[in-house]
């Protein structure tokens, strides 16, 4: 399977490569042969929607996120949504952009509980916020198709948007399918102001919905609940009798429904009609007490849906049990933690790259100290012959005195989740430990570590 | 022999108090979620036993401590620089010990308060409790009794903390008896921690929680806090010896976490749908300032007047039990008010993979 999915990915990749030729240069560097030239989306991808679109727009298949929108260079568009923060709302208002080249200066006390008017960092190399998200312009005789319309800045500018929301493309996308802009790796509840993908709607039927995870694109009912399949079943066929399905509740297609795509509708028994995705037909599980559960996945034969998975780990990465669910771990079993971070100025601009200022990170791993940060906080080094695995999970090399990327050949080389180095911590002693976990501002939504959960049977997922 | 004699005197117990009933009733009858010489309760509730007087001015005469707010303006009054100011405070979190903290912090200072006897000795320095009983070792208390973060119903900590024991399943501490002949008096009987999978059972309202509903054991993702006591019941108060409990509360959302108490032991009213009483035991002092950092951001400690770089001093100042190599001691005495219904535990699939196994990592 994974072998098909390899061969057709190179195919795409060879279509595309002049469009990525066409991406600007990376700011990030790494070298040629440590980076892959596009996503490695498997032969089983989520389907897309056929929704009307501008020519100067197609859909990109990510990695991630499933189909994106992306514009005719292959780079994924996002939206910024009006957020409300701590202390006032920021994000652009509907037909509108509040995104400028305006180089902000001082943060706008967004959260809390600093005060607004504490000057930024780096500011002599601080960029702007169209600097990060490249506004997405349309040409002046540009016409609106289906939901994207054309919408017009303080500027004059023209600029696309998407279902009311302005488009823009993020600095951090290096190739298309590229989606490290996005909000999969940011916080929760009190994260930043983030930048939304825009993903063309999946081709589920009515009653379904699709939600990325660490593991994949989870399929899910209509009510957030988990949709599984049992190995005991025929191609659109189920076997799961009256005493099977006091458990595992098969999904009903109405009277109305229609077959479409990957999905078809068997009769299970005279009148009652059961979905199946790619001929596996689907259930709920009633133990499940919690949203997004892969508790059903415990049961020996059934396993959640995914309509795409993600890519596979390192192979040098291992899963260990928690008190939480599942985490993802280096080879000798602690538990790998992301980074991440938003500054508190208008903008909202994130500060977890390696080309970010610094000292956001400095200050939780390790006081402002480097080698504390090390010491506490030391990045997962890649083993000597690993070699990136997908654009999700890299092989980057980092200058660790500085935290910034360093020239090929002369870094640490370290693994990278969507282009961002990943750390264990001092405090995990046993596979498992999740110690680390929330260090940071806010509970590591805005300025810390999280750490990689793979299921999460207590807090709804990662 | 010994089962039968005590069946016999319960039941007559129970009758006599109630004045009814002729034929002896066994002890199973008498107490319906009592069965096989077992009976489980679940948590419903949880506070860290705080003796507090209406205006505080008995316990905190100096006042309550001052936050992170007031702490920056004092700091910082012409503020600065983000990496000067915001993250400077940051830092001091998670390295208290990197720079002096000048702010003042206010200790409890009165004589009552709430816990259990741990030391087994009355020092000049323990608290004597509202019932009279002397030697009470509870210097957490101390550390966090004036700031209002931590004192009910108003601190924030205290009421969410409490709140998220209910809503929460990681939080779901189930204690089982087990070999009890009795809720009345039984000289021997075996307490076993677990942590549950399942909601809790509530009335119509969804308010009010039952007693009687059931709850499936965590053998997987909750193994580490399985943790067997010994106990007796006497006069209907379950008193245990002491063993170190690893205490699963997540005390935010999103962040799962735990408390280790070192020679932790139960002193609980039991009757046959609620346990009500106390927890007490050492909290790993280095654990529980962690478990705080990574849970309540500064902002969330900004709404009761909690700094953590003062507080972490003064958690190291009164920590009061199980020195480490360097003398310094670990842990600080501590006790849990804490309330349970009955519940129906059930031990199922206690044969379950990990996710280490081969098959698991093959999966994906």
């Amino acid at each position: 399977m994974r072998k098909r999915g390899m061969r057709k990915q190179l195919l795409i990749g060879f279509a595309g490569a002049a469009a990525v030729a066409a991406f600007a240069a990376p700011v990030v560097k790494l070298s040629a042969a440590e980076t892959i030239a596009r996503a490695v989306i498997p032969a089983e991808r989520e389907e897309a929607q056929k929704v009307p679109m501008p020519p100067v727009f197609h859909v990109e298949y990510t990695e991630l996120d499933g189909p994106v929108f992306a514009d005719a260079q292959g780079r994924t568009l996002y939206f910024w949504p009006n957020t409300t923060m701590r202390n006032g709302v920021t994000g652009d208002p509907k037909n509108q952009s509040m995104c400028t080249d305006k180089v902000q200066t001082h943060t706008a006390g967004l959260m809390s509980p600093y005060p607004p008017g504490l000057e930024l960092p780096e500011l002599k190399t601080r960029k702007s916020c169209l600097d990060m998200w490249p506004a997405v312009y349309a040409a002046d005789d540009a016409k609106p198709v289906g939901a994207f319309t054309v919408i017009t800045g303080k500027d004059g500018k023209k600029q696309w948007a998407y279902d009311q929301h302005a488009l823009y493309t993020s600095d951090q996308d290096k190739v298309p399918g590229d989606v490290n802009g996005a909000s999969t790796k940011g916080g929760q509840g009190d994260g930043p102001a983030a930048r939304d993908v825009a993903q063309v709607p999946s081709a589920v039927p009515p009653g379904f919905l699709v939600r990325t995870s660490a593991e994949g694109r989870m399929l899910l009912n209509d009510k957030n609940y988990s949709v599984y399949m049992w190995d005991k079943d025929q191609a659109n066929k189920s076997n799961c009798d009256a005493a099977c399905t006091r458990s595992w509740v098969p999904v009903v297609a109405s009277v109305a429904a229609q077959p479409q795509g990957e999905w078809s509708i068997f009769e299970r028994s005279p009148g009652v009609r059961q979905w199946a995705f790619r001929k596996k037909p689907l259930y709920t599980y009633a133990l499940d007490a919690e949203t997004r559960s892969q508790q059903g996945s415990d049961i020996p034969g059934w396993h959640n849906v995914y309509v795409q998975k993600a890519p596979a780990f390192p192979k040098e990465f291992t899963q260990q049990d928690s008190e939480t669910g599942v985490v993802l771990a280096d080879a000798k079993g602690k538990t790998i933690y992301t980074y991440n971070c938003a500054d508190d100025s208008v903008d909202q601009l994130s500060c977890d790259s390696m080309d970010s200022p610094q000292s956001y990170r400095l200050a939780i791993c390790g006081g402002g100290k480097v080698e504390r940060c090390l010491r506490d906080w030391p990045y997962v080094v890649a083993a000597k012959d690993a070699k990136s695995t997908s654009r999700t999970w890299s092989v980057v090399e980092v200058d660790p005195q500085t935290g910034h990327a360093a020239e090929p050949g002369k870094g640490l080389k370290v693994w990278a989740y969507q282009g961002q180095p990943v750390y264990t911590h001092i405090l995990d002693k046993k596979p498992g430990d999740l110690l680390g976990n929330g260090n940071g501002e806010f509970g590591g939504s805005r300025n810390g570590f999280r750490a990689f959960i793979l299921r999460d049977d207590f807090f709804g997922g990662r | 022999m010994k089962n039968l004699i005590q069946k016999t005197a319960f039941a007559a117990v129970v009758m006599g108090g109630f004045g009814m009933a002729t034929t002896v009733a066994s002890a199973d009858e008498a107490v319906p979620g009592l069965q096989n010489r077992t009976i489980g309760y679940v948590l419903t509730s949880a506070n860290w036993g705080l003796y507090q007087t209406p205006d505080g001015k008995q316990e905190c005469p100096d006042g309550f401590n001052e936050g992170p707010r007031e702490q920056f303006k004092a700091l910082y009054p012409n503020l600065g620089t983000v990496d000067g100011t915001q993250l400077e405070r940051e830092s001091a979190s998670r390295y208290p010990m990197d720079k002096a903290d000048n702010f003042p912090y206010h200790d409890v200072k009165g004589k009552i308060g709430i816990g259990l006897n741990l030391d087994g000795k009355v020092g000049e320095n323990d608290f004597t409790s509202t019932d009279g009983e002397k030697g009470i070792d509870n210097n957490l208390y101390r550390a966090i009794g004036c700031t209002r973060l931590f004192r009910a119903p108003d601190g924030t900590y205290a009421n969410f903390t409490d709140l998220w024991v209910r809503e929460m399943n990681f939080n779901r501490v189930l204690v089982e008896l087990t070999n009890v002949d009795s809720l009345t008096n039984d000289p021997a009987v075996d307490v076993t921690i677990y942590r549950g999978r399942d909601k809790l059972m509530t009335d119509a309202t969804g308010a009010n929680i039952m007693p009687g509903g059931s709850n499936r054991v965590d053998y997987r993702f909750g193994k580490n806090f399985i943790t067997h006591m010994k106990g007796k019941i006497e006069n209907g108060v379950l008193t245990t010896e002491a063993a170190d409990v690893h205490w699963p509360w997540a005390v935010f959302l999103g962040r799962p976490g735990a408390y280790d108490f070192k020679g932790a032991r139960f002193k609980l009213a039991l009757t046959g749908d609620k346990a009500q009483g106390l927890m007490g035991g050492y909290s790993d002092i280095d654990t529980w300032y962690m478990q705080l950092v990574r849970s309540w951001s500064t902002h969330h400690s900004s709404y009761g007047g909690l700094s953590q770089p003062s507080f972490y001093r003064a958690l190291h100042r009164l920590a009061d039990g199980y020195p480490g190599p360097d003398g310094k001691m670990t842990a600080i005495s501590s006790v849990l008010n804490i309330k349970m219904v009955q519940i129906f535990i059930e031990h199922e699939g206690q044969k379950v993979a990990a996710a280490s196994d081969a098959k698991a990592k093959a999966a994906h």
